[in-house]
């Protein structure tokens, strides 16, 4: 992990449900799904060790380089830093873990490959 | 041990009342002693339902304003003289009670009923937390649409953040066709999504429709395939084993539901 700058973060084990919000200053990880209506908001990265089907906002006071990471990303919508992507209409998600970061000002999705 | 469990949805029209009144006429044909709340004031639709309108002579507000004694209010059933309405007004609002109020009144009505269910208000404002004030259990009753169950959701989120979590989903208006054709969300795609025990599935039943309108509960007719699902998580409230009936979906659909059925005794 070296020249890895030390990160806090929010855990959380549950699952967020429409209307309701997390937001921290630093990363947030959550043990659970984030449903559609719900919102994750961090200044540094966004782990979901679930489903991530709500909105998630990465990286959220300008951090270009922070990450979006679910096991399953339905994500209505991605933001990182000041980026918004979503996901081309009809296209599917692929049901394994994805990671978002954002390339060439815009936010880019790629299999997250353990080990890789 | 006396139940109060209430009926909630978030979105409207979705079958809560419906739910309510089959629901409470399979338990009082199970020989529960049973009082359906209707919480839903200034729109009431219980009595009609139940084709008590009427015999209505005092509702709730009356009760909570001192107009009325308790037992005055409640409107005995038709056929079962083990079930009760407890109407709500028509001429006023959802500010006319408040939620001690209503808490108060569940605690006195559990001193004489095996079952206090409560029919709430579509929405997630004062109707809405004046219907969970008393209520220990709740069941959200979603449709397969998106937007039902995106309000579910919200609505299971603040059952949560009042301590009242686990409660128990039932989805109305299955189409089994459309769900095959792949135009309808299956029952695992809500329950992925809600994450909640499941009590029932209801199907689309026209019949419903047609008994709602001359007062009569689906329950009560044999061939009514709404009324049989009522009858089965009626069952399941009291604590039975009853197995989910099969709505001609695909082999194995059943097997793969993950969650246990049942709403459970404690
Ligand atoms: N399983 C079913 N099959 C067919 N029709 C149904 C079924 N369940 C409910 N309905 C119909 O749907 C309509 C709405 O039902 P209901 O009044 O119970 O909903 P609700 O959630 O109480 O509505 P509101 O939010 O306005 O109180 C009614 O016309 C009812 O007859
Ligand atoms: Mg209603």
């Amino acid at each position: 992990m070296e020249g890895a700058a030390e990160k806090k973060a929010l855990f959380l084990q549950r699952t967020l449900r429409s209307g309701q919000r997390v937001r921290y200053d630093g990363s947030i990880v959550i043990l659970g799904d984030v449903n559609p209506g719900a919102e994750v908001v961090a200044s540094g990265d966004i782990i979901i060790l679930g489903a991530l089907r709500g909105v998630a906002h990465a990286g959220a006071t300008g951090d270009p380089t922070a990450l979006v990471a679910a096991l399953q990303l339905h994500a209505t919508q991605l933001r990182i830093a000041s980026c918004i992507g979503r996901r081309p209409d009809g296209d599917k998600a692929s049901g394994s873990p994805e990671i978002a970061r954002v390339q060439d000002g815009i936010v880019i999705v790629n299999p997250y490959l353990l080990g890789a | 041990m006396p139940q109060v469990i209430v009926v909630t949805s978030g979105k409207g029209g979705v079958g809560k009342t419906t739910t309510t009144a089959n629901l409470g006429t399979a338990l009082a044909m199970l020989n529960q002693h049973v009082v359906l709340i209707d919480a839903d004031i200034g729109l009431r639709n219980l009595d009609v339902v139940l084709g008590l309108e009427n015999r209505i002579v005092y509702d709730l507000v009356d009760v909570v304003e001192g107009y009325c004694r308790l037992r005055q209010a409640l409107v005995r059933d038709k056929q079962f003289d083990n079930l009760y309405l407890l109407p709500a007004a028509q001429t006023k609002d959802k500010t006319a009670v408040n939620p001690e109020q209503m808490t108060a009144l569940c605690q006195e009505l559990r001193q004489d009923f095996d079952y206090i269910m409560i029919d709430c208000p579509a929405g997630i404002e004062q109707g809405f937390k004046n219907a969970i004030a008393g209520a220990e259990k709740a069941i959200i009753v979603t449709t397969p649409e998106v937007a039902a169950i995106r309000d579910a959701d919200r609505i299971i989120g603040l059952l949560e953040a009042e301590g009242r979590g686990d409660p128990k989903l039932v989805i109305n208006r299955l189409r089994p066709n459309m769900v095959r054709r792949g135009d309808m969300l299956d029952i695992i795609d809500v329950i992925d999504i809600l994450a909640i025990d499941l009590l029932g599935v209801v199907p689309e039943d026209e019949r419903v429709v047609a008994l709602t309108n001359r007062g009569e509960a689906a329950v009560l007719q044999n061939n009514s395939r709404a009324g049989k699902a009522y009858r089965n998580i009626a069952l399941r409230i009291t604590g039975e084993n009853v197995p989910l009936m099969p709505l001609a979906e695909e082999e194995g659909l059943w097997d793969r539901l993950r969650r246990a059925v049942g709403l459970g005794r404690h």
